[in-house]
């Protein structure tokens, strides 16, 4: 009864570090890095969110697709900025040059809401269900609910579209992909713009259960590359279990052990599995050619 | 050590001997916190730069250096100068057990681990309040050297300043040795050290021991240039200034990252009281350094003569082959694994 509780709120948070993982992931397949900036857009996609639904007064479903919207606006003006002229460096200044757009997006931020924390108004109250007697809240429900049709949105179109076509051939093979006509600075922009939305959907999903701040984006990006790393770094559906399961077990350790272990326990995820197993759950192999 | 690394050395020296009588206490206490930073700066570059590892946890050795030597100064009332050596190899033995998995994890998931391990520590230096005294923060008792008590900013200068000539020096002896060469050939191509004998796991492992007592080193001045410390003075923001000085002045150059640390110690001051300044101008300014001026303020003072032109790459923009080429590799490779080797910053 109660563990249905725990495991149903581990679930919620973990669909929000499944998305910013599958963020993650289709930038680490088609550039070979991982982006430091995701996180900010989670954080850019709570704030129009906040903006859109209490400022604004719009309805839930349109701060969302607000969130989503602005998210990829700044996932294509982060890509256009700066990975775009530094695309064939060398992965290190694509970390450093994603970390330094963070710090900057963190710092804009930090102007216009200053140090202060908001709140997001909650959108059922303390309004539940009952399952199996359990009461499940709906808000947590509602979160699963919406992040599952947009990691099968994003199925569909990573798995069956031309452009996601475009992006499987990108992750395979960049310079096969040139020579046979793929524009691949257009499909990174499109996978930016896919990575932006994915952490803008994310960030509004996230506001009703969470604090709004400035810097907010790198603790969840860190939930994120725990995420990602526990599904081996390269696997979609990896990224997806990894989160989810990342979500339940913080909420578990967190209710059975001690509360202050959660804000350490993604660390801990990261550091055991990369030792044990450095290619994650369900990571290939990576085999050095000579 | 060649004759160029000790005139500037001598030079340095010169400028450090003249301005401590140029200053009042508070441009005092900035020139100190710049030394801080050069050597921190120094240390990164050893294993950013040099051994080509990413390492974010810089600002954690660097922290662990502050309260290894704010502890042993507060609770087991040890001098300063034992306190401070005694926190230098402390960061110096985690960063190696934080070397020993570089073996295993390489490339961005090292950094990831090195990340994680930032915050852990963050999180231990919060949460180990019996110790630490938590998010109160540390208070550092005033340091006395040898029976002189280093009240004055100026007199706390007459300390740090040797120490940190001395570890530039250091710094300037590593590079040259075989050792700084070893860290050039396993950053430029890993697979040919190894062929050429080198035991690259070791070789990572020392690399950031080294780096990790440099910035221990620093954390242990810095505890006592500013007296007070808070877990979250070590995280990601240090971080990120870090790696900032050391791109700025240019990767693989012991002078960049003198450079790079005087420029962004002194930035906050112009800053001053505004974190959101701050932080687009740090973000800013490195973004720019990265795309337009990939080797820093050294490369460019090396394009225009202004300084030796040295065998420096950085490891970020120079691309070497990922695969042999398909042409008759043998002459090739002896040439390539000659220049590889001689590619240590002299």
């Amino acid at each position: 009864m109660e563990l249905l509780i725990y495991v149903v709120a581990g679930a919620a948070n973990g669909c929000l570090y499944a998305l910013m993982a599958l963020g993650l992931v289709l930038i680490y397949k088609t550039q070979s890095f991982v982006p430091f900036v995701n996180g900010e857009f989670f954080a850019a996609g709570a704030f129009i969110g906040l903006l859109c639904f209490k400022s604004l007064g719009l309805p839930y479903w349109a701060a969302l697709v607000a969130g989503i919207l602005g998210g990829g606006l700044i996932g294509i003006i982060v890509e256009r900025l700066t990975i775009r002229p530094i695309a064939e460096s060398h992965h290190l200044s694509l970390v450093m040059v994603t970390a330094a757009a963070s710090i900057t997006l963190q710092g804009l931020a930090r102007l216009q809401w200053g140090d202060d924390l908001y709140t997001f108004p909650s959108l059922f109250g303390a309004a539940s269900i009952s399952i199996f007697g359990a009461p499940i809240a709906l808000q947590n429900l509602s979160i699963i609910l919406v992040a599952a049709v947009l990691a099968g949105m994003f199925f569909l179109l990573f798995g069956f579209t031309p452009i996601g076509k475009k992006m499987r051939a990108l992750s395979q093979n960049q310079i096969g992909a040139q020579i046979i006509g793929i524009n691949t600075d257009g499909v990174r922009g499109v996978c930016w713009l896919l990575s932006g939305a994915i952490g803008g959907a994310a960030g509004v999903l996230a506001g009703p259960i969470t604090l709004l701040y400035p810097d907010m984006g790198s603790g969840i990006l860190m939930k994120g590359f725990a995420a990602a790393i526990l599904g081996g770094l390269s696997s979609i559906p990896g990224s997806i279990v990894g989160g989810i399961l990342i979500g339940i077990l913080e909420v578990l350790t967190g209710a059975y052990l001690s509360s202050a272990i959660i804000e350490v326990s993604s660390f801990i995820i990261i550091m055991l599995v990369l030792l044990v197993r450095p290619t994650g759950l369900f990571g290939q192999k990576s085999v050095m050619r000579v | 050590m060649t004759t160029s690394i000790m005139l500037k050395l001598a030079a340095g020296v010169a400028i450090g001997a003249v301005l401590p009588f140029l200053t009042d206490d508070y441009t005092q206490y900035i020139v100190n916190i710049c030394l801080v930073y050069i050597v921190s700066a120094v240390g990164l570059n050893l294993v950013l730069g040099y051994a080509g590892q990413l390492s974010f946890a810089h600002s954690a050795f660097m922290g662990i250096g502050a309260y290894a030597t704010g502890v042993l100064m507060v609770k087991v009332g040890m001098a300063f100068l034992p306190a401070l050596i005694l926190g230098g190899v402390i960061a110096a033995l985690v960063g190696l057990v934080v070397g020993l998995p570089a073996v295993r994890v390489r490339g961005l998931y090292l950094a990831l681990v090195t990340i994680a391990l930032m915050y852990a520590v963050s999180w231990v230096l919060l949460h180990w309040t019996d110790v630490t005294f938590g998010a109160n923060g540390l208070n550092v008792p005033t340091p006395s050297v040898f029976g002189f008590t280093l009240a004055t900013e100026h007199d706390r200068y007459l300390v740090v300043f040797p120490i940190a000539v001395a570890m530039v020096a250091l710094a300037g002896m590593i590079v040259t040795s075989k050792l700084g060469r070893a860290f050039v050939m396993v950053r430029d191509i890993e697979l040919a050290a190894a062929c050429n004998g080198l035991n690259v796991m070791l070789v990572k492992a020392q690399a950031f021991a080294i780096s990790a007592f440099f910035a221990g080193i620093a954390g242990g001045l810095f505890a006592v240039c500013v007296g007070f410390l808070v877990p979250h003075g070590f995280g990601l923001v240090s971080m990120i200034t870090q790696f900032a000085m050391v791109l700025l002045g240019g990767l693989g150059s012991i002078t960049g990252a003198i450079i790079g640390a005087v420029f962004i110690s002194l930035l906050p001051e112009l800053l001053r009281n505004a974190q959101w300044a701050q932080e687009i101008a740090y973000g800013v300014l490195m973004i720019l350094v990265i795309v337009f001026m990939p080797n820093g303020i050294v490369g460019l003072l090396r394009q225009r003569g202004l300084l030796a032109r040295t065998a420096m790459i950085n490891p970020l923009t120079d691309k070497l082959p990922k695969t042999p080429s398909p042409s008759p590799a043998v002459p090739t490779s002896g040439v390539f694994f000659a220049t590889a080797a001689n590619r240590a910053g002299r």
